[in-house]
């Protein structure tokens, strides 16, 4: 792939009242990588999201995507607890954004919404079921379905392992991963997991101390570390993981 | 490159092929699906793919629909060059699958039999599940009174102020409003038969015995009942009443007893200032039309009304009052995990509140007639 950026994020400073979140904060994503976004609690990583998918307005700064030229990209986002619509089933969540955006025969409509959620890891018996009555590994995968339901170009991940089991977050992880490479998506991806870090993304970005403190593959980030990154990255949780990612056992390049 | 989106089906040697042509996305395929359904290429049939603008999973899903009953389980043969065709094509085949059909909804006029035999099973569920309830509140409070030391004064003293106090002016403004209007009426109407004069008793006894009493009713019910299931139910769904239990909380004590022991106090004290307020109405249009001083007003109502149609009125408010805290809790507790429901149960909890006071004032003003009261 070549270094096309796909965000572009300038002089971000975000305030809420007295709070200051982001001052001055640049960062890159290139296209058709995985990027991790990683950070302590409340160092704005969610917050940096909404601001990249237009949720919310920064304080001051710039936010363009110069790889689609002018035009705005289609995005899908995945909200920390899935935020899939109550009311209509697994299969009419996925449908809700073709059905508002593009034109398709119902059956169309439903047979792509099927593909997507198989796609996502999800079979035909859970298409009827409402949110309320799946599991919250498959609700995480039903909103996976959703969010990449139009084919987007960038990919917006929040939290997407957070309070799943061990293996079931090791399959999402291998799913998420999957999924961008073969359609070639853009993922932004905010985590505190480091297995998925090292599992999926291609690089990774530390939000500290109102700015990106580091960034680079995870390897990189996790050798050169200093204050907190390296109490994350080498604290006895970090420590585990690089063991077990050695060698091997990590992504391929 | 910015070719019309198209297909091709020819002939290559021995092998059928299958060639696209332009954008195939979601936003294009609408026009092509009805083409390519009827299509049904020969077994084998491969897929050249070098004319080809952009190329996502709709447009993939569409090529391997097309090929997927002469396919049988082989592989989807490409010709041509792209950057991602073949990737999709791949991603597609491997993910492949039929949505399930929508479960069977009863159509016509079993449909519409099993639908009412349902409806009228949920109401009678409901009406014994309520009636329940409102043992368990009753329980509650006499164990609570056994041992007050467990009420809570806090909570008792802000729904007191929440669904009491901060109710005050619009019950005693639409008391009002009703007090005027009955004023106006009996003027009119009694004036026809010359005995305007009449209308102060006309006053006094509707709004001691019925008006002041039911609007303040509707109105909580309107107000505070939607207020205690929306509450109630938000904490539901939100898990904070298993939070609750699990501590050792109940809910009845913690959630329930305070709602109704504030509503118990305010209703009557509401009703009483609906009551005021309907008078004033009445006081006012018989001074300004009929020229009947307040002095006269108060002396006729004192002399010509006697006391037991306040006490007539004022009896209903705790019923009332009882009734919508129950409801309100009640169907506050009955909400379940999705958003629906809470809509739902909110809109129960209001039109049966609503339609309780309405049937309740009417069954007491038979028993009241019948007692001669």
């Amino acid at each position: 792939m070549s270094a096309e950026i796909a965000i572009r994020v300038r002089g971000l400073t975000t305030r809420f009242g007295a709070q200051v979140v982001h001052e001055g904060l640049d960062l890159d994503v290139l296209r058709g990588e995985v990027l991790g976004v990683v950070g302590p609690s409340g160092s704005g990583k969610s917050v940096l999201l909404r601001e990249i998918v237009g949720l919310d307005r920064a304080t001051a700064g710039e936010i363009d995507f110069p790889a689609f030229s002018g035009r705005a990209p289609r995005m899908g986002v995945m909200f920390q607890d899935g935020a899939l619509f109550s009311n209509l089933t697994v299969l009419e969540n996925v449908e809700a954004p073709l059905r508002e955006h593009v034109h398709l025969t119902p059956a169309l409509r439903a047979e792509i919404a099927a593909l997507k959620l198989s796609m996502a890891g999800l079979g035909p018996e859970a298409h009827h079921k409402k949110p309320a009555q799946i599991s919250g590994g498959m609700r995480k995968r039903a909103a996976v379905a959703r969010a990449i339901a139009l084919d987007p170009e960038l990919l917006f991940l929040d939290e997407p392992t957070a309070g799943l089991d061990p293996i079931a977050a090791e399959q999402f992880d291998r799913m998420v991963r999957e999924l961008a490479k073969a359609l070639g998506l853009t993922v932004f991806l905010v985590t505190h997991d480091l297995d998925t870090l090292y599992a999926v993304c291609d690089r990774v970005a530390v939000l500290y101390g109102r700015e990106v403190a580091a960034l680079g593959a995870v390897e990189d980030v996790a050798a050169n570390a200093s204050g907190w990154v390296k109490e994350y990255f080498c604290g006895p949780r970090g420590r585990a993981v690089q063991m077990n990612s050695a060698p091997g056992m990590g992504h391929g390049n | 490159m910015a070719r019309a989106t198209a297909f091709d089906l020819t002939q290559d040697g021995r092998t059928p092929v299958l060639a696209l042509a332009g954008d195939w996305t979601i936003d294009t395929i609408a026009d092509l699906e009805p083409a390519l359904r009827s299509l049904s290429p020969a077994v084998g049939t491969e897929v050249e793919v070098s004319g080809l603008g952009r190329f996502d999973v709709a447009g993939a899903y569409l090529v391997v629909r097309t090929l997927g009953e002469s396919r049988g389980a082989s592989p989807i043969g490409v010709r041509g060059e792209h950057a991602n065709a073949a990737r999709l094509l791949q991603v597609v085949v491997s993910a492949i699958t039929a949505p399930e059909p929508a479960p069977e909804r009863p159509r016509g006029l079993s449909g519409i039999l099993q639908q009412t035999g349902r409806a009228v099973a949920e109401i009678s569920q409901e009406a014994l599940e309520t009636v329940s309830f409102l043992g368990e509140t009753l329980t509650t409070l006499a164990r609570l009174l056994v041992r007050p030391r467990r009420l809570r004064w806090v909570s008792i003293v802000h729904v007191m102020e929440q669904a009491g106090l901060n109710a005050l002016p619009i019950v005693t403004l639409l008391s009002f409003f009703i007090g005027l209007v009955v004023a106006y009426l009996g003027a009119r109407v009694l004036g026809d038969f010359g005995a305007s004069v009449f209308t102060v008793e006309l006053v006094a006894f509707s709004m001691l015995r019925e008006f002041a009493v039911v609007i303040t009713a509707v109105l909580l019910a309107g107000r505070t009942n939607s207020a205690f299931t929306a509450e109630i139910g938000a904490m539901k769904m939100r898990q904070e009443v298993d939070a609750m239990r699990v501590m050792g909380i109940a809910p009845m004590e913690a959630l329930v007893a305070p709602r109704v022991l504030a509503m118990l106090v305010m209703t009557p004290l509401l009703t009483l200032a609906a009551m005021l307020a309907g008078l004033a109405g009445g006081l006012l249009v018989t001074w300004a039309n009929l020229g009947v001083s307040p002095t006269m007003f108060f002396t006729r109502i004192s002399d010509a009304v006697p006391e037991q149609h306040f006490w007539v009125g004022m009896v209903k408010a705790p019923v009332f009052a009882l009734t919508l805290a129950i409801i309100g809790c009640k169907q506050g507790l009955s909400v379940g995990g999705d958003v629906g429901s809470l809509g739902r149960r909110v809109t129960a909890s209001v039109v049966q509140s609503i339609f309780m006071v309405i049937l309740l004032d009417a069954l007491f003003a038979l028993w009241f007639l019948e007692m001669d009261w």
